[in-house]
């Protein structure tokens, strides 16, 4: 308690050091936790799970993907075909739809790339939705009750929202861009929460699907360029791995597929893929950025830490005279620096949590299909714990030389 | 290691940068304001010199936080200016892309057949010697490739780009592309038979998806091949289900063509379920007939509706990736040079408080108070200029000409390229770099100079 005491207070006593030390370690915490939530997301999505898997279903060769609506009904059912295949416990299909409100001046602003899906599945497959607290699910349950009532019906997210100028309850009418001449009137029934599909819409798959389907009837019998291509990824969702490989043996060796041919995948690995065009920036942020932070946070705190055991060298060698030990001075050097540090660290972190997940929605960061990024909860420890750790560790020298401090040099020296 | 082994090992792996002299004006202007502070400070720069020597840790630790800080702005930099230079100088300002309407990447376009016959044939394209239309006319798809050998932590796959090409030799003319000496362009057939009688599909292949298709080679090839860094002609991959061989390697042209697959556009198109045509380059005779052409396909071009570009305003909108990536280094540099900044500061008040006796004799013996301000901002900026200059070397020599994998893209739903690119350090890099290490070394030099400047001799010596 005493060296604890003796801490605080030398913190205290040099506190223009102590307060730019640790500006210093919550700027740079504030790096290391934005980096590492990036990081922790994407490591999240990538690790392959052994329980309620998700898997993705796609066009074997091709990207983006384009398959015939004719598959959706048996991919959904994960290409079984006797009592004896494995079904999938949930499934999901995907039809991108592009449109814009301005035809002849379209921006990325009056642009809306859209999910064609059943609605009821936003709440059972989509990432992130399925798991939502009471108020947002009840709010998102009733925009879903909507769509299911309406065709026309669309949700959308807030930042889309936002930058399409328009509010819930508003219409507006969409002009296909890879749907070429396919335009759509919808009706804005509802937004998701605040997160990872602020950019995103959902339009019903049936109103595009009944759109596709008319097109023959004004087109001479001639069908939409993209109408045995509108199926672009099926999801489906199987208990553990096993079954995702029987399942995925059963895709694969079913003759329903072979113009275009599909592939099963696992959505850690077809997501891996996607990332992979960016390894050497994740790699940068994963080996010399985050690391960079930390070493700097232990160059500027063996600065600050350093400067004050030369400060109070007088004051280290009466401690000794008085019967302190070498190894408690040390402690309490390493202490304070460890108490800045993680102090900073916690500030940093905890600041950095609250404002970003709860203020600005997230880090806007749009990599692969990723709009932006939360803080990972995690961090809430991290923060503290990296701030201390690299404290600590810039410490080591200014300990060190303090606990050598020799009395007789110290005094020999006093005029 | 010997000492001359390692220089070779250096004089191998580094590339230095070619900067022009402008580029050191940031440097040149921070030695110039220097050497005026230490003119007009008149006190002794061999005090200054002395107590950075003094307090050598302290000075070499925050020298330290400049390096790094300096030297890791100088890398991502360097990333992102490759990525401008890629998208900057893919493309022809003499060529218009022809897209299907509304498409904004050649992923998504289907251009119908008859609409591509007539539209080579419209006036202002250019024709070569045997009076035929400089038109390359491809099918680009990108197709998900089983990688053989898997690196640790990396995916069992990987999306290349594969370009389909009509006629590759009238292509590689409308794009200017050269090959490497000793390849060929893919033959009329597009395929040929190998050693052992399997049919093989003939690629050409750009230098940066050579490599990428090098390190997939199982150990034994890759330990017999001739070219250990990159497949090379007569080298032979899987893509498909089906076996390619190259036949020649596209001379790296710092485009986004390195890193594409070429081979004839009907074996690629019924491969990969993209029959129809994608894209339409067309040769014009100037810039300005570009634009002309490009306005007449637009507006005025009736038979077909259409999206045309001049090629480099195509590829220039391919660059809301690098915009997004250098959005985040501003922010990343900003909070990194705040916490440079709080660190010199506090070396420099720490100076300051340790030498208050010393600055009270200053006084004393009649230097003014703005002599003693110069004197500490001088030792604030020496600090920043050493380790600016340090870290920008460091930084520069490790990542220049050091190739990465990226992606550029045209934002949200509009596709994208995946590609090999060359980092780059220029001389914007540097002089940003030098002038934000001055601005951090004066930021944080100031208030405590100030602090010194006020100092009360007489208190401080009591």
């Amino acid at each position: 308690m005493k060296l604890l005491g003796l801490m605080l207070k030398n913190i205290r006593r040099n506190w223009i050091a102590s307060i730019l030390a640790s500006a210093a370690t919550i700027m740079l915490v504030l790096m290391v936790t934005l980096v590492w939530s990036v990081l922790s997301f994407l490591d999240q999505v990538t690790a392959e799970k052994s329980k309620d898997l998700k898997a993705i279903i796609t066009e074997r060769w091709q990207i983006p993907s384009q398959m015939p609506y004719s598959y959706a009904a048996t991919l959904t059912e994960g290409a079984a075909r006797t009592d004896d295949d494995i079904r999938p416990i949930d499934s999901m299909t995907w039809s991108f739809y592009g449109g814009t409100t301005d035809i002849k001046n379209r921006t990325l602003d009056n642009t809306l790339f859209a999910f064609a899906m059943e609605p009821q599945k936003l709440r059972t497959m989509m990432d992130d939705l399925d798991s939502l607290p009471p108020d947002q699910a009840a709010e998102l349950d009733a925009a879903i009750a909507k769509m299911d009532e309406n065709r026309l019906g669309t949700i959308v997210g807030l930042d889309r929202l936002e930058a399409l100028g328009k509010r819930v309850g508003d219409r507006i009418k969409l002009f296909g861009i890879n749907y070429r001449g396919i335009d759509l009137e919808l009706e804005i029934v509802g937004t998701f929460p605040r997160g990872r599909y602020d950019k995103s819409a959902v339009i019903h798959r049936d109103y595009l699907n009944a759109a596709v389907d008319a097109w023959p009837r004004e087109h001479n019998g001639e069908e939409h360029p993209l109408a045995q291509k509108s199926l672009n990824l099926v999801w489906i969702k199987v208990p553990d791995s096993d079954a995702f490989q029987k399942v995925a043996d059963q895709i694969s060796s079913s003759p329903y597929y072979s113009s275009p041919a599909v592939k099963c995948e696992t959505a850690s690995s077809g997501i891996g893929s996607f990332l992979d065009a960016y390894r050497d920036l994740i790699w940068g942020m994963r080996y010399l950025l985050a690391p960079a932070c930390l070493a700097t946070v232990a160059v500027v705190m063996s600065i600050a830490i350093g400067i004050g055991v030369r400060k109070r060298q007088m004051e280290l060698a009466v401690m000794k005279v008085l019967g302190f030990r070498p190894r408690q001075i040390l402690i309490m050097v390493l202490g304070e620096s460890l108490l800045l540090g993680t102090a900073a660290g916690l500030i940093s972190s905890w600041a950095t949590w609250y404002l970003v997940n709860n203020l600005l929605g997230g880090i806007p960061f749009p990599i692969a299909f990723f709009p932006s990024f939360m803080i990972d909860d995690g961090a809430l420890w991290w923060g503290p714990a990296v701030g201390g750790g690299a404290a600590l560790l810039g410490s080591v020298w200014p300990a060190w030389s303090a606990c050598r401090v020799k009395v007789s040099e110290v005094f020999s020296k006093v005029t | 290691m010997t000492q001359p082994g390692l220089l070779v090992l250096l004089a191998a792996n580094f590339t230095l940068p070619q900067l022009a002299p402008w580029s050191l004006a940031p440097l040149a202007m921070g030695v110039v304001f220097a050497l005026l502070l230490a003119v007009l400070g008149r006190v002794p720069l061999r005090y200054n010199v002395r107590n950075l020597q003094v307090r050598w840790t302290t000075t070499g630790l925050t020298a330290v936080a400049f390096v790094i800080v300096l030297g890791l702005l100088t890398m991502m930099l360097a990333f992102v200016n490759g990525m401008y230079k890629l998208t900057e100088q893919s493309g022809q300002p003499g060529n218009v892309l022809v897209l299907s309407e509304g498409s904004t990447d050649e992923s998504f376009s289907n251009l119908g057949f008859s609409d591509v016959g007539d539209i080579e044939l419209q006036p202002g394209v250019s024709r070569n010697e045997e009076n035929r239309p400089l038109c390359s006319r491809e099918t680009y798809v990108v197709v998900n490739q089983p990688v053989q050998v898997r690196e640790p932590g990396r995916p069992n796959g990987r999306f290349t780009q594969v370009r389909g090409v009509d006629d590759p030799v009238i292509s590689g003319d409308v794009h200017g592309l050269e090959l490497l000496p000793g390849g060929r362009w893919v033959g009329q057939a597009g395929v040929q038979k190998l050693a052992d009688e399997q049919e093989a599909i003939e690629a050409v292949v750009g230098e940066g998806i050579a490599r990428e298709l090098g390190r997939d080679r199982l150990p034994e090839a890759r330990a017999k091949a001739k070219n250990p860094e990159r497949i090379d002609v007569g080298e032979t991959f899987p893509l498909g289900g089906r076996t390619w061989v190259v036949v020649g390697v596209i001379r790296s042209s710092g485009s986004t063509f390195d890193s594409e697959i070429w081979a004839k556009r009907d074996i690629v198109g019924k491969m990969f379920g993209k029959q129809g045509y994608s894209t339409l380059v067309l040769r014009t005779e100037s810039p300005a007939a570009a634009q002309t052409l490009k306005d007449f396909l637009n507006k005025d071009y009736e038979k077909a509706s259409v999206q045309a570009y001049v090629e480099t305003e195509y590829f220039a909108s391919l660059s809301e990736t690098n915009k997004t990536f250098l959005y985040a280094i501003v922010v990343v540099t900003a909070i990194m040079s705040l916490g440079g900044i709080f660190g010199v500061m506090n070396t420099m008040f720490a100076a300051v408080s340790q030498r208050s006796r010393d600055i009270a004799v200053l006084r004393i013996l009649g230097y003014s108070r703005l002599h003693v301000l110069a004197s500490f901002l001088l030792e604030s900026l020496v600090l920043a200029i050493l380790g600016g200059t340090l870290g920008c070397l460091i930084g520069g020599l490790m990542i220049h000409g050091r190739q990465a994998a990226s992606i550029v893209s045209s934002g949200q739903g509009g596709g994208g390229k995946f590609v090999v690119l060359e980092m780059l350090v220029s001389g914007d890099i540097v002089a940003v770099c030098l002038a934000i290490a001055l601005v951090m070394g004066i930021l944080g030099g100031l208030i405590p100079s100030i602090l010194a400047m006020l100092i009360r001799p007489l208190e401080s010596l009591r």
